[in-house]
């Protein structure tokens, strides 16, 4: 019996995720302690309660099932990503939410779990060539049509990070560095050219260099740099012709010292409280830029500030060390198991997680612009946490099956 | 699953953003951490600057001659403000809403946090209307000041001196501890005890939220610093004696200075006209201020340290003491005073014909034709020396900033004026009896009054006696210099019988000082003015032997010394010693009246 235990629960990822996510109340109780918002710590506690439920269940259900079920579980969630546009919940500008009696649910949350399923289960046929124009096409279809419903919520970050997660998935899928090069360089020519004209042309020039170096299809290699140039300039065009204040705003995204005042106040101040934390940090429940809520709901996006003001460099470490063991251990998951559909759910499900903490902790440091995604398993907010819980539960389940071919 | 040597590009980035992560925290947690640390409580605690207690000052009978009384003074928190709210704030407090911005604008310079003061002494009306709208109006609040009271009739304002708020260039120069708004000391003792008066500030913090709500006192108080109390000064100054001089003045221009000869200590020191110093203590408008500076009798000036005038007769005691001293004349060295004196072509009159006189009657009777020949035989080295020495055309280094040299004239100086060799001297004649190129201050010519009452001992002259040190707990007695007057007491003696005559003797210039039981020495002047009326001085001192009063008078524009300022002098120093003496008669009666009762 121990030894099945031992074979078939990934212990591993269920320590880290319930390491982590009782971090996150921790992190929940102090940063909403004093701000008139402790209820959601304990709505907070109900989630995570679902959320262990929701786990085991996704760790428990027989992975031919779901990955029978995987392109039903994308339609119902589409349905549900629609229907939000229809009838959803706005707060703060997007309608992200479904409100069903007290709670309110986030489909799009869920949708990037089902979106990642219906991806393996199609990429994870005999015959799929990611560096033909039909697959690859396909698979994107996948993600662009969640990305356009989220888009129309409006929700700029969760749109991101579908959009994101996509180059891990196909480079792991399969397909050539010549094809990710030829996706991802017009996005790099862009953000580089918002930065100005010389990182623009070191940018075009190592994607030139990298094209040639691959030695691939020349034809499509012309098509993808002419692109890429093509969207670099008309970005720096349209950066130049909008407004002044406009391109105060896209200086501020990427530099937050510009306005200290506005977009850039959650970034200073985020960096001020982790910076201030030192070593050891001020102590539980004593951080002031936490307790006299200095970072405007804090308990969401900016959650990694507390164990980085209260607990200092000690805790943002652990938190920070947990993940990337968490995601050293999803691309274990998906190098070691047998079936390919397994493999690509696993190396979804752990990408999207990277993704997440990236951005997130990025942003709270001050490296990254301010995308607002939540920190998996320590953000408030129930349905981030219980489609983390999920995703931890399927990477567990993948484990548990992962000699089935 | 296809053997993937992908998986180890993946372990690389997962291991790169971990390496890049912790390479962050470690920079912002560690090595910044003094300066995010900072930032933090920057942001969540705010220094509240408290006021000190500006020190007090008493005169030499622990009367309190300047205290102090609250007043309210609206600030500013730049971080709070908002500039939506500056017009209306600006017709409250009826300044323009320019002046506002300005003053946040500096604000701000200094920090965000840190409220500034916006205007000073408010008046209840204006306080009322504040707290009114006060939520209306973020980021505004008012702070209890003190401000400067001045309890006795004696104004002192040349002496006291006023506090104002601090300039900008004071600020720059001394920065540190000021902040815009405060008051510093700009004249008189309270410019040059400034240091001592002002005290210390103290600093409170409290702990506010990112609205900037005040949540409590920041670590219950432990960290906060008290303000100080500013020192305070006891005078030499006596306030009944200064308002008696002050209102001998009155409707006159001129000065009184009154120094305790035993110490150099000053009695009074009235300059007239003068001004209230309370109208400077609030707020000042800027209409008086230009009043104050364009009025042609310059109420500001303080003619007691600051004029330059001839002294008249009164410097012939210099020019004796010179003679004697040197052996140039004695006693018996005659002059026929024919009631004028020839040089070349010029004849210089006196007002009277003297006939015959000696030194002693020469300075009763002030003969003007005994002093000019008397320079031609005694020359002007001497002459100047025993000036210089008597201190004249140097600062007596009174304790407060303003005040003149004088000028002195020696043969450099007229070398100079009008070139080697081309002043004869006829120049000289004027200087004999005071009149010509010397210029001497009353503060000067107390200091003078106060050797001749010594026999030579001088001490400098000084305001403050001592400074209460209320931490130590103690009274600092301030050191002042003091030397004695390279001139032989058998000339003292006789100089000072010269003076004895002048007030007690039928014929004597200075009849006027004379008081009843006590025995007044002094000296009349009479300074002749191209511009007008003569001006009048005395100098004198009493009692004649051991005495405790001595006193200099200018009177501008006013005529004879004998008339015009020697009664001023003499009512100065009976005012002083009659109070001493009805001072001690009282303790002589409480005396009697406790020996009785142990009877």
């Amino acid at each position: 019996m121990e030894s099945y235990l031992r074979d078939q629960v990934d212990w591993k990822i269920l320590l880290i995720t319930l390491t982590l996510v009782g971090l996150g109340l921790i992190s929940i109780y102090s940063a909403t302690y004093d701000a008139g918002a402790s209820e959601n710590f304990y709505k907070q506690i109900v989630f995570t309660g679902i959320g262990l439920f929701a786990m085991v269940g996704v760790m428990l259900i027989p992975f031919r099932t779901l990955q029978l079920l995987s392109y039903v579980l994308y339609a119902i969630s589409l349905v549900l990503l629609a229907g939000v546009l229809l009838g959803g919940k706005t707060v703060s500008g997007s309608t992200s939410w479904f409100t069903v009696g007290p709670v309110s649910v986030q489909p799009s949350e869920f949708v990037k779990l089902t979106t990642i399923l219906a991806i393996a289960s199609f990429l994870s046929s005999s015959n799929v060539d990611l560096d033909r124009f039909k697959y690859l096409a396909g698979t994107f279809a996948f993600a662009l049509v969640p990305v356009l419903l989220i888009l129309l919520q409006p929700d700029l970050g969760t749109a991101i990070v579908y959009l994101l997660m996509l180059i891990p998935i196909i480079y792991w899928a399969g397909a050539s560095g010549f094809t990710v090069i030829a996706i991802v360089s017009p996005a790099f020519a862009a953000v580089a050219a918002l930065f100005g004209l010389t990182p623009f042309l070191i940018t075009i020039a190592l994607i030139l260099a990298a094209f040639w170096v691959s030695k691939r299809n020349r034809f499509i290699a012309a098509i993808a740099f002419s692109a890429t140039v093509l969207i670099g300039v008309s970005v720096q065009y349209i950066y130049q012709s909008v407004p002044t204040y406009h391109q105060r705003r896209i200086d501020a995204f990427l530099d937050p010292h510009t306005d200290p005042l506005g977009a850039g106040y959650n970034v200073i101040q985020s960096t001020v409280a982790i910076g201030s934390g030192g070593l050891w940090g001020k102590g539980y429940l004593q951080g002031t830029q936490t307790q006299l809520n200095f970072i405007p709901e804090q308990w969401t996006d900016f959650i990694f500030c507390v164990p980085g003001e209260e607990f200092g460099f000690a805790g943002a470490f652990l938190v920070l060390l947990l993940l990337n063991l968490l995601l050293f251990r999803g691309v274990r998951i998906a190098s070691t198991v047998k079936n390919r559909y397994a493999s690509i759910a696993a190396i979804g499900v752990t990408v999207v997680l990277g993704i997440h903490m990236v951005i997130n902790i990025g942003m709270s440091v001050g490296l990254l612009p301010v995308i607002g995604i939540p920190l998996p398993f320590l953000s408030y907010g129930g349905s981030a946490l219980i489609s983390n819980m999920m995703m931890a539960g399927l990477l567990m389940n993948l484990y548990a099956n992962r000699k089935e071919y | 699953m296809e053997e993937f040597g992908r998986k180890y590009l993946y372990y690389s980035i997962i291991s790169i953003v971990f390496l890049v992560f912790t390479t962050r925290l470690y920079q912002l947690q560690l090595i910044y951490r003094e300066e995010f640390g900072r930032k933090s409580e920057e942001n969540s605690i705010r220094t509240i600057a408290r006021e000190p207690v500006r020190g007090y000052i008493y005169d030499r009978n622990g009367i309190l001659v300047v205290d102090n009384g609250p007043s309210y003074t609206v600030t500013i928190t730049p971080s709070e403000f908002d500039s939506e709210s500056t017009p209306f704030l600006a017709s409250i407090l009826e300044v323009t809403p320019e002046f506002i911005h300005e003053r946040v604008q500096k604000g701000n310079l200094y920090s965000r946090f840190v409220p500034v003061k916006i205007k000073r002494d408010l008046d209840f009306r204006t306080l009322a209307v504040i707290e009114e709208y006060r939520y209306q109006l973020p980021g505004i609040d008012y702070q209890i000041e003190s401000k400067r009271y001045y309890a006795t009739p004696a104004r002192a304002s040349h002496l006291l001196g006023y506090t104002k708020e601090i300039s900008d260039r004071q600020l720059a120069e001394f920065g540190g501890a000021y902040r815009q708004g405060d008051v510093i000391g700009s004249t008189g003792i309270e410019a040059s005890y400034e240091r001592v008066l002002r005290g210390q500030k103290g600093y409170e913090f409290i702990t506010v939220n990112a609205q900037g709500k005040t949540i409590g006192s920041f670590e219950d108080g432990k960290r906060d610093i008290r303000s100080e109390e500013g020192f305070d000064l006891y005078l030499a100054l006596d306030s009944h004696v200064q308002a008696v001089a002050e209102s001998s003045l009155t409707g006159k221009r001129g000065a009184v200075v009154a120094i305790d000869p035993t110490n150099g200590g000053i009695i009074a020191l009235a300059s007239k006209p003068d001004y209230d110093l309370s109208i400077f203590s609030g707020v000042t408008p800027p209409e008086v201020w230009n009043e104050m500076n364009s009025d042609t009798t310059h109420p500001l000036f303080n003619r007691a340290t600051m004029t330059k005038y001839p002294p008249g007769s009164t410097y012939k005691i210099v020019l004796a003491a010179a003679a004697l001293e040197e052996g140039i004349i004695d006693t018996n060295w005659t002059v026929n005073c024919s009631g004028e004196f020839r040089i070349g072509n010029k004849i210089h009159k006196d007002l009277h014909v003297h006939g015959p006189v000696a030194v002693i009657e020469a300075i009763k009777v002030s003969c003007n034709v005994f002093f000019y020949q008397l320079i031609l035989k005694t020359g002007l080295e001497h002459w100047t020396n025993y000036g210089a020495e008597f201190g004249f055309g140097h600062r007596t280094g009174i304790d407060i900033t303003e005040e003149t040299s004088g000028i002195l004239p020696s043969s450099d100086y007229f070398d100079t004026l009008y070139g080697k060799g081309k002043w004869t001297e006829g120049y000289l004649v004027n200087l004999a009896i005071g009149q010509g190129e010397l210029g001497v201050s009353p503060l000067q010519m107390a200091s003078y009054a106060m050797v001749l009452a010594n026999k030579g001992r001088f001490y400098q002259p000084h305001a403050v006696d001592s400074v209460w040190n209320n931490r130590a707990k103690r009274a600092d007695r301030v050191e002042h210099a003091e030397r004695q007057l390279k001139i032989s007491d058998h000339t003292w003696d006789l100089l000072r019988e010269g003076m004895f005559h002048v007030v007690n003797s039928p014929g004597g210039t200075g009849r006027a000082a004379r008081i009843t039981d006590i025995t007044v020495g002094g000296k009349t002047g009479t300074a002749q003015n191209p511009h007008g009326e003569d001006h009048a001085w005395f100098v004198g001192f009493a009692p004649f032997e051991n005495a405790r009063i001595a006193v200099a008078v200018l009177v501008e524009n006013a005529g004879f010394g004998g008339t015009a300022a020697a009664p001023i002098g003499r009512r100065v120093m009976e005012t002083y010693l009659k109070a001493d003496s009805h001072k001690s008669r009282l303790q002589e009666e409480m005396k009697t009246v406790t020996a009785r009762a142990d009877l």
